[in-house]
């Protein structure tokens, strides 16, 4: 290690561009080469490395979850004016469902099932393949924390106060796998061959189940919410947010971080709000509660300097599928893009 | 100067069906006073509320499973606020209304315990509004109604006018048995002037030190359970070591009793006053403004809840002593 003598220029001076959307920014996904980022004005931006291109009003209030439509040319969006809305890149908006009161908190898809799943209330609705109205909703004892797919997108896990429960989507009439724990269940996410379902606590730290058979984990020692997972392209990697470094769980071998200790990177004095791998490389862009993106990397301390602390939490972050391209976003309606194939 | 407070104040009203809840939430929407208000109502609510920003709550009732038993907190409304967070710029404070059966504990207990509400918001006073015609009714049959008085911090005895001067004695009465640390306003349809409702923070917590100890002796108790209010002071500073440590066991002790406590406290050789609240088992304390030279450095603290003994937690006070 050398000792820091010269300060690195962030990266979004050189190849990137810093854009203002104005309004927090619940999440983005990329559409080829444009970012949409799904707005608390409830708006839809569309932007490319040159800057915002469309702004699509969508919903009559805030934006709370978003994915990427399966048919990869749309962004899906949940409300809480209750509606769940495909917004296209060409403009176009289409309702696929309205919960009434109920917010749309949660939204997963699955390109290779083309499942969409939206979580309003304690009710979890699915999306058949084609569907543009829902199909059939499995409904649950408490609101629902969080919604996952696995990479197949046929297994379904559901969060929930007490626990969480893996369906299988596809179905109407799908079994119910029940996964008990005392406490309330907020985000959630699947490893991509559904070895294990991760769930975040209302008391800081994760709970684990390693499937099929339902074994208990508990992951503590973060000092806030785990609001963001990432896994690592190979599933060895869990990235979570939630402490002032990235905190990366181990999942490979037969019982995965089962008395193992994590690896720890990105530390910078913040707390780490976002994380997300590199779809190619071992490489984790990571965002923070001061506004700073980095590009960190799983076994050392090092890191690259994306943009500098805002002031304004980092609450979205995104690659394109290529890997080429980098989005976030803040609490305070700051964004920026990144494009490593271009020197701005 | 001060650092600016940036947290949305959160304004809870509580009390029985009936009693008037949304006559006041009417008042509140509609008066103009240039505050926009975020407007928390129960699912199973009134209607007639005319508000921009209406969110349904789901009272969902969720234990922590941090080994605390009575640590107990409302889910949805840590998912409301975050929610309500991304449109910060479309209001100025919140107002939770709660059914006439809740619970008031989970409720406060959400702004102590969710570091994520805290951040972003505090709780500014729970309002409780009781029907002077049913308030004995109420107590006898429900566990409720005894708990929202025991947990305001302002009180409206509504509709003084469908009652006997005599009959309102005794309401008085048993109000003040309960909470006697809560500003108490007699009105007919909720009309106090809304300043005295919301936003009162400090304001209110300075009321504290207004209270005179011996209006808050045992008053005659109904039953055994029956809550009641515990003021004790001290004129000389305390050691703020012996203070924490005794107050930290006495909740951990005592907090399944102790529904509320609040105080302004004098450390020795702190320039600051510092104030603390706490809710059964939660304690949350700040140092909040230096000590005025005109002001006498007082400190009090007050304990709302049942089988409150104020001998013991005299003594147990007096020993914090610098």
């Amino acid at each position: 290690m050398s000792a820091d003598t010269v300060e690195q220029v962030p990266l979004v001076y050189t190849h990137g561009k810093r854009l203002a959307p104005g309004a927090p920014v619940s999440a983005i996904v990329w559409l080829g080469d444009e970012a949409a980022l799904a707005l608390g004005d409830g708006s839809v931006r569309f932007a490319g490395v040159h800057g915002e291109r469309v702004r699509i009003d969508a919903h009559h209030g805030v934006i709370l979850s978003a994915a990427r439509h399966p048919d990869g040319a749309a962004l899906l969006s949940g409300g809480d004016d209750g509606r769940v809305l495909r917004v296209g890149g060409d403009g176009t908006v289409t309702e696929l469902g309205a919960f009434g009161r109920d917010w749309v908190g949660g939204i997963a898809a699955s390109a290779r099932s083309k499942l969409i799943v939206a979580a309003a209330g304690a009710v979890a609705t699915v999306w058949l393949p084609g569907a543009v109205k829902p199909s059939h909703s499995y409904a649950f004892p408490s609101t629902v924390g969080g919604i996952a797919l696995d990479a197949k997108g046929l297994r379904l896990a559901v969060s929930h106060y007490g626990g969480a429960a893996l369906l299988y989507p596809k179905s109407a009439q799908s079994s119910r796998f029940a996964l008990k724990w005392a406490g309330s269940h907020l985000a959630c996410t699947l490893s991509p061959d559904c070895g294990y379902l991760v769930t975040a606590t209302q008391e800081l730290g994760l709970h684990g189940w390693r499937l099929p058979i339902g074994a208990d984990m508990a992951m503590s020692g973060y000092r806030a919410k785990t609001r963001s997972f990432s896994w690592d392209r190979r599933a060895k990697w869990l990235a979570t947010s939630g402490d002032a470094r990235v905190i990366l769980w181990p999942f490979d071998g037969k019982t995965g971080p089962m008395g193992r200790k994590p690896n720890l990177t990105g530390a910078r004095g913040a707390l780490v709000t976002t994380v997300t791998f590199h779809p190619a490389q071992d490489i984790l862009a990571v965002g923070y509660a001061d506004g700073a993106v980095v590009l960190a990397r799983i076994d050392d301390d090092n890191f690259i300097i994306v943009d500098e602390p805002s002031g304004a939490g980092v609450s979205a972050l995104a690659w394109n599928d290529a890997g080429t391209m980098l989005a976030w976003g803040d609490e305070d309606g700051g964004a920026g893009l990144l494009d490593m194939k271009v020197r701005a | 100067m001060t650092e600016v407070d940036t947290r949305i104040p959160v304004t809870v009203l509580t009390g029985y069906l009936g009693a008037g809840k949304t006559t006041l939430l009417n008042r509140i929407l509609t008066e103009n006073h240039g505050r926009r208000y975020a407007v928390i109502v129960n699912e199973f609510g009134e209607i007639g509320i005319d508000n921009d920003l209406i969110v349904d709550a789901d009272e969902e009732v969720f234990e922590m499973n941090n080994g605390c038993i009575c640590c107990t907190v409302r889910g949805d409304l840590i998912r409301i606020i975050e929610g309500l967070m991304k449109r910060r710029d479309k209001f100025d404070a919140i107002i939770i209304e709660t059914t006439g059966l809740a619970d008031p504990a989970p409720v406060a207990q959400t702004f102590f315990v969710d570091d994520d509400v805290r951040a972003r918001s505090m709780l500014d006073a729970i309002v409780t509004v009781v029907d002077a015609r049913h308030l004995g009714l109420r107590l006898a049959d429900s566990h409720e109604a005894e708990e929202q008085i025991a947990f305001a911090d302002v009180i409206l005895i509504n509709k003084t006018d469908l009652v006997t001067p005599q009959e309102l004695e005794e309401v008085r009465q048993r109000v003040r048995t309960i909470n006697g640390q809560a500003r108490v306003h007699e009105t007919v349809r909720c009309d106090v002037p809304l300043a005295d409702v919301l936003e009162r923070g400090a304001f209110d917590l300075d009321r504290i030190l207004e209270i005179e100890p011996d209006f808050l002796g045992e008053d005659d108790h109904e039953h055994d359970d029956s809550i009641t209010s515990v003021s004790i002071s001290s004129e000389a500073p305390l050691n703020v070591n012996q203070f924490n440590t005794w107050l930290r066991q006495l909740v951990a002790v005592q907090g399944v009793d102790i529904l509320r406590l609040k105080g302004i406290i004098a450390f020795k050789d702190d320039p600051e006053r510092f104030v603390v609240q706490g809710v059964h088992m939660l304690l949350d304390g700040d140092s909040q403004r230096p000590w005025k030279t005109d002001e006498a450095r007082v400190s009090r603290l007050v304990f709302i809840g049942r089988n409150l003994d104020q001998a013991a937690l005299a003594e147990g006070f007096r020993t914090c002593v610098a």
